[in-house]
């Protein structure tokens, strides 16, 4: 298995997946997935909708349990984990997701903070809730100031754009120094060029923290351009998983019209 | 097409029983227009009553004894009165609905059952959960199913006419429906947030409150406002009883036939309620739109 870590990847998560299957009422979701990422590396999923790529990403930080084979985070498997380790280890994986699930109605300082929740007691939440410290105030607003919208830090996060809105997002991930950050479908709410732009800063951020990226895309020429790694879903099975430069293009547009031909032979 | 055919048969068959419903209803009750036609005197009363609508009286219309005080502080005084009944009763009732209403949402435990935690807590879940729920749920529809008017009457027979039995009957009801709605409104917040706060290792408490409870809290004030207004006027009404807020004075001076009064009286009331009205609209501008 190739390794594309960073140097500062030390301590990044490695991701692994061994045999692993879901399904939902009897209906494969995954099927047999085996799957592993590096501490620090960089990785696109690829596929239609459908394809399971959402649910992969939610066995990675405990969110689902599989119906069978193993999960495995930093290199122990979920199940084994009790579930103080659970609450440890989420706290640590940063998931950004499809309709970011920020709290509209707080400031866009209160939902990066609660980034951290996984670290504090409820106490000392509530504490960060109504008086956050001058040293919270002051990360928070350089991650803004990272992700490009440093000057929104005391607005409320429903009067940002969509685009903005998924930069709170991100920084709320960032906020937990996460070990490895899970991207569902980052862009599939905003137009090419935002979408082009958020994909190059994920990608930036995980080169300078180390963290290991994990990012789930429709749009296959973003992957090309931006992931060293390539891993192809469909239909619950990886279909491919090669360095960028080894995947023709000809496998890419597989990945889609086989569906195509499938939805056809559904609609007969 | 052939699935609207028994929709429409269906209305019809509601229509019709709502129609059989009503008249069964007028039959029983033996109602006739008739009696819609006030009574000789009666009409006069009325007449004499609403003519004073635009002439409210603006000193005692009847012999008062030395000391009391102008009609307009009696009434100023009646409105803080009433309005000290309200904000009591609401305080109680907000701080119980509140902690019931938490009680009483499907969030609140649906969230702790997912959530994990130890072997023996998550036992303790299992077993104490719905346990708790369910007595939440019966607590919450026994306070409000009898009327503030009714819990007066009883705590009027057990406890006699002191300020603390107005303020318990009306919190008790008030307690009831507001832990009813709360518990509606934290079930009908949007749970994405939530769901990625767990996700991030939030517990189960932060999740609620940090993530639930935002969502829910603009609607949970706005009809903790409305609800205030409500605890006035029922404080109001509680004075024919015998409790000193406007309504006492109403009475009172309906008794007298001292309309003038009356009047004075009803249009403080409006100006409690009105005033309420303003200053939660100010605030709800404020911090929820």
């Amino acid at each position: 298995m190739p390794t594309h870590g960073s140097p500062a990847s030390d301590g990044a998560f490695a991701l692994e997946l061994r045999r692993v299957s879901v399904a939902f009422d009897a209906r494969a979701v995954l099927d047999a997935v085996d799957l592993a990422c590096a501490p620090g590396e960089v990785v696109a999923l690829v596929g239609p909708s459908g394809a399971g790529k959402t649910t992969l990403l939610r066995l990675w930080n405990a969110a689902l349990a599989p119906t069978s084979g193993s999960v495995r985070v930093h290199g122990a498997d979920l199940a084994e984990r009790t579930p103080r380790e659970l609450r440890e280890l989420r706290s640590r994986i940063g998931f950004v997701h499809q309709d970011l699930a920020l709290v509209p109605n707080l400031r866009v300082l209160q939902n990066v903070l609660h980034g951290a929740l996984g670290r504090q007691s409820f106490l000392s939440a509530a504490r960060t809730a109504l008086f956050p410290a001058r040293e919270e105030q002051e990360r928070a607003a350089v991650l803004l100031e990272r992700v490009g919208i440093g000057e929104k830090l005391f607005q409320r996060t429903d009067t940002l754009s969509g685009g903005q809105r998924q930069r709170v997002a991100i920084a709320r991930a960032l906020y937990q120094e996460p070990a490895a950050l899970l991207c569902d479908e980052p862009v599939s709410s905003v137009d090419p060029a935002r979408a082009r732009d958020t994909v190059q800063l994920l990608t930036a951020l995980a080169k300078e923290r180390g963290f290991t990226l994990v990012v789930s895309l429709h749009d296959v020429r973003l992957a090309r351009e931006f992931f060293p790694r390539l891993v192809g879903l469909r239909g619950g099975r990886v279909w491919f998983d090669r360095r960028n430069g080894d995947v023709r293009s000809s496998e890419l547009d597989d990945l889609y019209s086989l569906e195509r031909a499938e939805l056809l032979a559904d609609g007969s | 097409m052939g699935a609207d055919a028994p929709r429409g048969a269906r209305r019809r068959w509601v229509l019709l029983a709502i129609t059989v419903a009503a008249v069964l209803a007028a039959l029983t009750l033996k109602a006739s227009l008739g009696d819609l036609v006030p009574q000789r005197g009666g009409a006069e009363l009325v007449l004499r009553f609403f003519a004073r609508a635009l002439s409210p009286a603006f000193r005692h219309e009847g012999e008062v004894p030395e000391g009391t005080p102008s009609l307009f502080f009696s009434a100023l005084a009646a409105m803080r009165r009433t309005l000290v009944f309200g904000v009591a009763a609401m305080s109680l009732a907000l701080a119980g609905g509140v902690v019931l209403g938490f009680l009483g949402s499907s969030a609140w435990w649906s969230g702790a059952r997912a959530g994990g935690g130890s072997a023996w807590s998550r036992f303790l879940y299992r077993a104490i959960a719905p346990s708790v729920w369910g007595a939440a749920r019966v607590l919450i529809v026994g306070m409000r199913s009898v009327h503030e008017l009714l819990w007066a009457v009883l705590f009027l027979a057990a406890l006699g006419l002191n300020n603390v039995t107005a303020v318990v009957a009306i919190a008790i009801p008030y307690t009831g429906t507001l832990a009813k709605v709360f518990s509606e409104m934290i079930d009908e917040a949007p749970r994405d947030a939530a769901h990625a706060l767990r996700a991030a290792g939030a517990s189960h408490v932060q999740v609620f409150a940090l993530g639930l409870l935002p969502r829910a809290l603009p609607d949970m004030c706005a009809y903790a406002f409305y609800r205030f207004e409500c605890a006035i006027r029922s404080s109001a009404v509680l004075g024919f009883f015998g409790f000193p807020t406007l309504g006492y004075s109403i009475s009172a001076s309906f008794e007298n036939l001292h309309f003038g009064e009356v009047w004075t009286y009803l249009y403080a009331l409006c100006v409690l309620v009105v005033g309420v009205e303003l200053w939660s609209g100010a605030l709800r501008r404020r911090f929820v739109a």
